[in-house]
């Protein structure tokens, strides 16, 4: 636990030092946000049925974009293996770096949420959505950061992350947004679509500490 | 295969690694004895970086096994990583984080106790007390290598693996890499090195890699490495 934390601190740190990967992926997730908002009619249109998957589509992008670096940088400077050396287990190290990215990445959905509140002149910040989107925020980060300690050795890790974690993710971005449509209102069957956003986060982060020991495997 | 000798520091047998079609490390075997220090030479290429990551547990071997104080190296406990300290050829520091910032979070990963006053000890140590809150992107090469030299004695091992410790290093760096590691008493060093011409000085023995296999071992025959630095002078053409 205590290993975990001191990961978690150490990552939040840098996160804060270095702003470039995360501001990036806040800037390029507010221009998708206000470039969806040019396309739709607000007069005219209920724009809430389409709500769910520009939101989404813009969390799955921005947390691609900042997530990967952090392995990257930690594989670049040689830290990933001075903390795989030390005496601690590497799921440890696994859900210390999981944990800084969603906490990273919440900051940004929340940031998001606010400005498309504005922009689509719809109430986006309620305990509802905020749950949903915490969730399926722990599920995907939970995948991609094992996806990217996998590609951080690999020469063409920035593509090998997208085109390992898309695949992986529909069944999460389905209930993701079928969940976000009906907190807002909108038809999304009968289907317990947030039971399974919970399922898919409570498998992929177990998963994935799971995983992770063999993934960093030399 | 049988268990490890606890009497001794380090000990390797048929120790091997492939990577796909390609032997890195050949069937090594040698044994050395608490407190030895020790040379591990060979041209680039040879197998030196691989075998001190074997050793380091970070890398898994193919076949063979080692064994540190006894302790096998395939399912290494925490107490084992404790023992190992490892100066690699990357400094393995944050370059955002403060010298201090490095070693407070390698000294929690590691559980070092006391360790606000282990951490004044070697930044003073290292000649880095007064820099200690500056982030470690501004240090020079020389600077870097003297906290990575911090960070792998931080948590006082009893077995210390180096790659080229001696990269970047001036004058004064090279005496305290002497002072620190190279002649401390208790402390086992296995070193991988270019520097022919420093091993002599420090040196009680030397293991030379040729190909991933080990073609020399003087270090149980009380004699000088000199032999084999001669040896790993000579560069090796390409494979």
């Amino acid at each position: 636990m205590s290993a975990t934390l001191a990961v978690l601190r150490k990552d939040l740190r840098l996160a804060w030092r270095d702003r470039s990967g995360w501001l990036a992926a806040a800037s390029f997730a507010a221009i998708s946000v206000l470039t969806y908002s040019f396309a739709f009619d607000l007069a005219a249109q209920d724009v809430r049925p389409l709500l769910p998957g520009v939101l989404w589509t813009t969390f799955l992008f921005a947390g691609i974009f900042a997530g990967g670096q952090s392995f990257q940088r930690e594989a670049e400077q040689g830290t990933f293996d001075a903390m795989l050396m030390a005496p601690v287990p590497a799921s440890a190290i696994y859900f210390g770096k999981a944990l800084s990215n969603m906490l990273a990445l919440i900051v940004v959905e929340v940031a998001l949420l606010l400005l498309a509140t504005i922009l689509f002149d719809t109430t986006l910040i309620t305990a509802d959505l905020i749950l949903i989107v915490a969730v399926g925020t722990v599920g995907y980060v939970s995948l991609t950061t094992l996806l990217s300690t996998l590609g951080s050795r690999a020469r063409a890790r920035a593509v090998l992350l997208p085109a390992l974690a898309l695949p992986l993710l529909v069944p999460l971005l389905i209930a993701a947004v079928r969940a976000t449509g009906a907190s807002l209102g909108e038809p999304a069957g009968t289907a317990p679509w947030t039971l399974l956003l919970v399922v898919f986060a409570l498998w992929s982060s177990v998963g994935a500490a799971l995983l992770f020991p063999m993934v960093v495997e030399r | 295969m049988s268990g490890g000798d606890a009497t001794v520091a380090i000990e390797a047998r048929a120790l091997t690694k492939r990577f796909g079609m390609l032997t890195v490390v050949d069937a090594v075997d040698f044994r050395l004895s608490p407190g030895s220090k020790t040379a591990l030479l060979g041209a680039n290429g040879a197998g030196k970086t691989t075998l001190l990551g074997l050793l380091a547990t970070l890398v898994t071997p193919s076949a063979g096994a080692a064994w540190i104080g006894g302790e096998s190296l395939a399912r290494p406990s925490a107490a084992l990583r404790r023992r190992i300290g490892v100066l690699a050829h990357l400094p393995m520091l944050y370059e955002e984080l403060s010298a201090l910032e490095n070693l407070t979070f390698f000294a929690r990963l590691y559980g070092v106790r006391e360790a606000p006053a282990r951490i004044e000890e070697l930044l003073r140590a290292v000649g880095l007390w007064r820099r200690r809150d500056e982030p470690t992107h501004v240090f020079s090469r020389g600077q870097h290598q003297r906290l990575a030299l911090a960070r792998a004695l931080l948590h006082t091992p009893d077995v210390l693996l180096l790659d080229e410790p001696e990269t970047g290093l001036d004058v004064a760096g090279v005496a305290l890499l002497d002072e620190l590691v190279l002649t401390a008493p208790g402390l086992t060093v296995l070193a991988a090195t270019h520097r022919v011409d420093h091993v002599d000085s420090w040196a009680e023995g030397a293991l030379r890699l040729d190909r991933g296999r080990l073609v020399e071992d003087t270090t149980d025959r009380g004699q000088s490495p000199a032999g084999a630095t001669a040896a790993a002078a000579v560069p090796e053409g390409p494979r």
